[in-house]
């Protein structure tokens, strides 16, 4: 058993203050008192990253309906609240995952991925359709990829747009055997605003008002897969045997 | 028997594992309506389909996994419940587990899984929605949770499949081992693990696409939303967010004078800034981690990364309890140490309670000669030591060499094993051994410990009242950070608001009350048709009667007689049971569990 030193690991020594702090806050914490708050001296500075820059607000005019979705990934905590909303909206107020359009999955065990449509410029899906006319269609205005006529869609008898899918999004409704698209609730998402992974925790500064969604065009079209690879890669470490696990 | 409208399915899953068959059963909305689900159901199914005093690792033990209403909907933080009768304590045994599993079960169509008999062979069982099969798992009989987590989401083809598994010590049948859910979250007490293993299986993989119908759509949803932002909103558990529940190992230690540290010697541990909290997040957390719809995320994942024998060991932790029981509570004074014993009680499918009770036990009595290491394999644990306790781990969760089968029986058997002095230093209640709270410090725990329907078990509530606020909530298997401090105010008005237009019901206060009352009595009326449990077993352990705390801030406090006397009294006098404990005719009679009176009676 080695023992560790000090000169191991940069280990800030605990301040009166931030004890005391921590005090108060481990008391509302036990026993759920309300005591005044005083913002704790951020303890990890070190691993600060920039704040995540505020997600969009609701649309209200065509010019401002939200027209992509961006997933800060390394902020989710894999609650799913995403989910429950998405099906909420799409299936009148009901909570059903099973046919919600963003899905969060768990990779390597130990990291979520939020896994979205990217709504991408030359809709692969759209090409890929092979119905006459067209099932679904992308509306250029509002980025919406949904169904002309769901009557057209071939169904459990065709897989042409879920292969062409390059973000691996699309997945068949269990009952109908129908693709389900993101419709971006009408450029108003309720995955955006169901989210508050991290959010509001006022406990850290340095990691308030971080959210799982955001605007960072570099959260694109990086399949779920290799998302799940980078995060687990940059967030855990190698074991001697060179594993992550 | 009427078919419940809204919140429930209504159907029963039966595998039973001799056959390798499985058929669909009703559940009458009149007892849902009386047991709610999870515990409550548990206990009521359990007294109803276990033959009396059966061999709880004998085929006839049921296990059963059990949703409540809110399991599923837009409610926040719905977990999973799982009932038996207990390999450890011998009395009714549960326990709660966080995850995504719970949810699972119900978006498949049900409400209960029950699983009876015993299988040929090792297995494990796929449920997808109305499909429900039994397959081969020797491949990985044997392996650690996580290989074997892996191993069905690969023979199933699918990653989608929510996991429960039970790990080597489960398979041995270890009393206290237990099932780990989604690699990292455990039903821990009350030795699960043991329960699935004398079955021969492995886990239960579950993957659901269903919903769970709603009467009042509107009127739920925005109760259900109130709910979630009671539990977003409470200023308190920014803490809770922020240091999950290794926060409080300080506030236990500086404060309240409840850390347990060395097998209950004392509660205060100098170096508790070493394992804490902020130590945690300072060299170890790296991600929060929720459970379904749950904005508190009070789950820490980190990696070993400050070099040493452990780097790049991925683990959970520390939370409270897992880190005094295999920090403090074993005088473990290195954070990366600490780690490794948690990981690898998950990994093995040990309950971390109860192992670090237990390697705390022994540690205690080799100090004072009572056990030394040459009737122990040449094993000399001691405080601090925490090479050897990892190792300790590993023999008990396999039953290896005389140390392992010894510590494998829990801290009561072994007492009465060796005897000699060593009940002084016994920390348990009815079989079940404490857990990281120290009812010295902080009295209220003594209630849960003592008069909880468990055994030595911290979440069973601090006072009368709150034993019944927990089975209720227990029974609608809610997380107590969301439904238990954030809704306190609102409660039972708030349960009420969801309950109602969820099932269509129209559940008042008094009801919840007396339902709550109906739970407590039943696992009760179970303890004593199995057990013989009354007052004399509502105790806390000697040292914590007779030593007082030797230093901290409660130094001098000890748990009196007269302490015990007022606990038991109020408790059962809040109950209707008489002054040995056993619930009266009367009060069985006005809680409808007239089916329960002449087992009951008999012992009074």
């Amino acid at each position: 058993m080695s023992e560790r030193s000090p000169d191991d690991i940069d280990r800030p020594e605990v301040s009166n203050t931030s004890r005391r702090c921590f005090l108060k806050r481990s008391a509302q914490l036990a026993g759920g008192i309300a005591l005044a708050i005083q913002p704790l001296a951020p303890a990890l500075a070190a691993e600060a990253k920039p704040a995540a820059p505020a997600p969009a607000p609701a649309a209200k005019k065509p010019e401002d309906r939200m027209k992509y979705l961006f997933v800060q990934r390394e902020h989710c905590t894999g609650c799913r609240s995403c989910e429950f909303a998405c099906s909420q909206f799409h299936e009148k107020g009901i909570v059903r995952p099973g046919v919600a359009r963003i899905h969060v999955k768990r990779f390597h065990g130990v990291v979520d991925i939020p896994v979205i449509c990217w709504h991408c410029e030359d809709s692969p899906c759209v090409k890929a359709c092979p119905t006459n006319p067209k099932a679904i269609a992308k509306d250029k205005d509002t980025n919406i990829i949904n169904y002309i006529d769901d009557k057209t869609c071939l169904g459990a008898k065709c897989n042409k747009c879920i292969e062409a899918c390059p973000a691996n999004f699309l997945r068949r409704h269990p009952e109908t055997g129908k693709p389900m698209f993101c419709d971006l609730c009408d450029g108003d998402p309720h995955c955006v605003k169901a989210c508050k992974a991290q959010a509001e925790d006022t406990a850290a500064a340095m990691r308030a008002s971080k959210v799982g969604f955001g605007v960072n065009l570099a959260y694109r079209d990086v399949t779920p897969k290799e998302a799940a690879k980078a995060l687990h890669t940059s967030l855990f470490y190698p074991n001697k045997d060179g594993e992550r696990r | 028997m009427a078919e419940p409208k809204g919140g429930y399915f209504g159907k029963m899953l039966e595998v039973d594992l001799t056959a390798g068959k499985s058929t669909v059963r009703a559940l009458d909305e009149a007892v849902l309506r009386d047991y709610i689900g999870g515990e409550g159901l548990g206990a009521y199914l359990l007294y109803k389909e276990l033959p009396a005093k059966a061999d709880p690792l004998s085929p006839a033990n049921v296990f059963m996994m059990l949703t409540g209403p809110f399991n599923g909907t837009a409610c926040p933080s719905a977990r999973l419940n799982v009932s038996f009768k207990s390999p450890h304590t011998g009395i009714y045994g549960h326990s709660q587990v966080g995850g995504p599993i719970g949810n699972e079960i119900k978006w498949a169509g049900w409400d209960v899984v029950m699983l009876k008999g015993k299988s040929p062979k090792p297995v494990y069982i796929a449920i997808h929605n109305d499909k429900v099969e039994i397959r081969d798992a020797s491949a990985v009989w044997g392996k650690d949770t996580y290989a074997t987590e892996e191993f069905m989401k690969e023979d199933l083809k699918d990653d989608e499949y929510k996991t429960m598994v039970i790990g080597p010590a489960g398979e041995k049948q270890v009393y206290f081992s237990c099932i780990i859910v989604d690699r990292f979250r455990a039903a821990g007490r009350s030795g699960g693990g043991a329960v699935l293993g004398s079955k021969n299986v492995k886990g239960i993989a579950v993957k659901g696409t269903k919903a769970v119908p709603v009467v009042n759509v509107e009127a739920f949803n925005k109760a259900a939303k109130e709910a979630w932002d009671l539990g977003h909103n409470v200023e308190a558990w920014a803490g809770i967010k922020r240091w999950g529940t290794g926060g409080l190992m300080e506030f236990a230690n500086y404060v309240s004078g409840s850390l347990v540290t060395k097998n209950y010697s004392t509660s205060w541990f100098a170096d508790v800034n070493m394992i804490g909290g902020e130590e945690a997040s300072r060299t170890f957390w790296k991600r929060h981690v929720s459970c379904p719809n749950c904005p508190i995320h009070c789950m820490k994942l980190g990696v070993v990364r400050t070099g040493g024998n452990y780097d790049g060991l991925i683990a959970e932790g520390p939370e409270y309890e897992t880190g005094v029981m295999m920090g403090s509570n074993l005088g473990i004074s290195d954070l990366d140490a600490c780690m490794k014993g948690i990981e690898t009680c998950d990994a093995m499918g040990l309950d971390t309670i109860s192992t670090g009770n237990t390697i705390g036990f022994a540690m205690e009595l080799m100090e004072r000669g009572i056990l030394t290491p040459a009737d122990h394999d040449g094993m000399k644990l001691e405080w601090g030591n925490a090479e050897t306790a990892i190792e300790m781990v590993n023999k008990i969760a396999n039953k290896e060499g005389k140390a392992g089968a010894l510590l494998s029986l829990g801290v009561k058997r072994m007492a009465e094993k060796i005897g000699k002095d060593s009940i002084k230093y016994a920390i348990h209640v009815k079989g079940q051994e404490l857990a990281a709270h120290d009812p010295r410090g902080f009295k209220p725990r003594g209630v849960s410990y003592a008069m909880g329907q468990l055994g030595g078990c911290h979440h069973e509530g601090n006072s009368p009242e709150g034993q019944a606020i927990w089975a209720y909530l227990s029974s609608m298997v809610l997380c107590s950070f969301m439904a238990g401090v954030p809704w306190s105010k609102r409660n039972p008005g708030i349960v009420c608001d969801m309950l109602n237009p969820l099932t269509g019901w129209n559940t008042t206060p008094d009801e919840y009350w007396a339902t709550a009352k109906r739970i407590i009595t039943i696992m009760r009326s179970f303890n004593i048709r199995e057990a013989g449990i009354s007052r004399k077993d509502d105790v806390l352990p000697v040292r914590l009667r007779t030593e007082a705390l030797p230093e901290g801030p409660k130094k001098g406090a000890v748990f009196t007689d007269e302490d015990t006397k007022k606990m038991q009294d109020d408790y059962y006098a809040y109950y209707g049971w008489d002054e040995n404990g056993i619930p009266t005719e009367e009060t069985l009679k006005k809680l409808k569990l007239d089916f329960t009176v002449a087992d009951v009676r008999k012992k009074a």
